[in-house]
């Protein structure tokens, strides 16, 4: 292949590049949209509270997907990190399940102790 | 006579990856597991709220949480992104002019969401919603006292213990709102509001009537009285455009206001952090220092801002919409 030919390839391959970064740059932006309008839609009655919060977390999931894979280079990485990456978010989630009988689950002051403790949501 | 002659391949030790990204690597998985413990801790506070409690964890409404307001810093933030990584395509591609005004551009919309979020700590601190400062309790509504056909007494005893558990916390708020109901009462705001202002101070100061005269004994407000009648009084404040220095009655807003400080505040100490490491690489720029060489320390930087993005883009959610 010719000199120019490859840099040609070279340039076809950076222009695509940006392109996806573009890409993910529209859809970060749509996305930060479609929570925000999730949220106004449960304001206004027209959304059930669980469906919008599961739109809410669908998209903060999906966002920070696409920031991983794309802008982080994990799409081409993760074989290589991932070891590192993965055990962590095993932990984070065991920290939570672990703190959750004493703090979420638990006796409140007025209940009568030999009754289970009240399952508490505190959810809106 | 041909002899084939088989090289092994030569085996290198380490990571398939530079070792400085996979330093890298290292510190924000230490990073992910700070924001996890933060907002971890934020989820399960939350779900702890007790079922028996009247009293909801606060809404974004109470505490003054402007939604658009944390919509706009995810999107400067989710621009940042995109000019950082702009930055390192560019650094590979030796444009160094376009890598330095990318990062200058970086630069830019990081301290503007450091900017919008001192405006919103500024709002915070002028409705005194503040760790330690909010009353907590709240007169508990008719349909929650015991009714003894429904055999809730549990409600009443609950409703009893709150008010003995937070009693010190309590007479702190009501000294509080006290100390600020007297600013009020030398300063010149409009007469309605100071009017019911004097009036609440009043009752809360005053146990017996005249000097020198045999009263009865006037018992002051519960501080949950006293948080329900300031919250009053600043809803009309509010509606009248009358700028008031009351503390509100939020009931789990002193945890709402840890959380929230410990949070956002961290996450922007993170994204100061990064400004400090742009500024850095302008200055590189600027001495005519800054080459195709910086390219991976482009990257590297680039990995730390979209992690402090990503750790935004769960914390808005989680704050300002669910």
């Amino acid at each position: 292949m010719s000199e120019t030919g490859h840099a040609t390839t070279h340039d076809a391959a950076h222009d695509l590049r940006v392109k996806a970064y573009f890409t993910v740059f529209i859809a970060l932006s749509v996305f930060t949209a479609i929570s925000f309008l999730a949220n106004e839609a449960v304001r206004q009655g027209w959304i059930g509270v669980y469906a919008s919060f599961a739109i809410i977390i669908g998209v903060a999931v999906i966002k920070a997907f696409l920031v991983g894979m794309i802008f982080m280079h994990l799409n081409f990485d993760w074989g290589k990190v991932y070891f590192i990456i993965v055990p962590i978010f095993i932990l984070g989630v065991m920290m939570m399940l672990v703190l959750m009988p004493d703090i979420v689950i638990a006796w409140q002051p007025g209940q009568n102790p030999l009754e289970p403790p009240v399952s508490t949501t505190g959810t809106r | 006579m041909t002899q084939v002659v088989y090289d092994k391949p030569q085996e290198h030790m380490g990571m398939p990856l530079p070792t400085p990204k996979v330093a890298m690597w290292l510190f924000l998985v230490t990073e992910i597991m700070f924001f996890t413990a933060l907002i971890g801790t934020y989820i399960i506070l939350r779900q702890g709220t007790p079922a028996q409690s009247p009293h909801k964890w606060p809404m974004p409404h109470q505490v003054h949480l402007i939604e658009w307001i944390g919509a706009l810093n995810t999107f400067v933030l989710i621009c940042s992104s995109f000019t950082v990584v702009l930055a390192h395509h560019a650094a590979v591609k030796a444009d160094m002019k376009k890598a330095a005004s990318y990062i200058g551009i970086t630069l830019a919309l990081g301290a503007v969401f450091l900017g919008i979020k001192a405006y919103e700590y500024n709002s915070k601190i002028q409705h005194d919603i503040l760790p330690g400062h909010i009353g907590e309790t709240l007169p508990y509504p008719e349909k929650n006292l015991p009714s003894a056909e429904k055999g809730e007494s549990n409600k009443s005893m609950f409703a009893i213990e709150r008010e003995k558990h937070d009693h010190a916390a309590g007479m702190q708020y009501f000294h509080r709102v006290q100390l600020q109901l007297e600013e009020v009462k030398k300063s010149s705001i409009d007469a309605e509001i100071q009017k019911e202002c004097n009036a609440l101070l009043d009752k809360m100061t005053s146990a017996t009537a005249g000097e020198g005269q045999a009263a009865a004994f006037h018992r002051p407000p519960s501080p949950a009285v006293v948080g329900e009648q300031v919250n009053e009084i600043l809803e009309k404040a509010e509606k009248k455009g009358v700028a008031l220095h009351l503390t509100p009655a939020i009931p789990f807003g002193n945890l709402w206001a840890s959380c929230y400080f410990a949070m956002t505040g961290f996450h922007a100490l993170h994204v100061f952090g990064g400004i400090v490491v742009f500024v850095i690489v302008l200055l590189i720029a600027a001495l005519g220092r800054f080459g195709p060489q910086h390219a991976t320390m482009l990257e590297l930087i680039g990995l730390y801002w979209h992690f402090v993005d990503i750790v935004w883009i769960f914390l808005f959610p989680l704050l300002y919409l669910v």
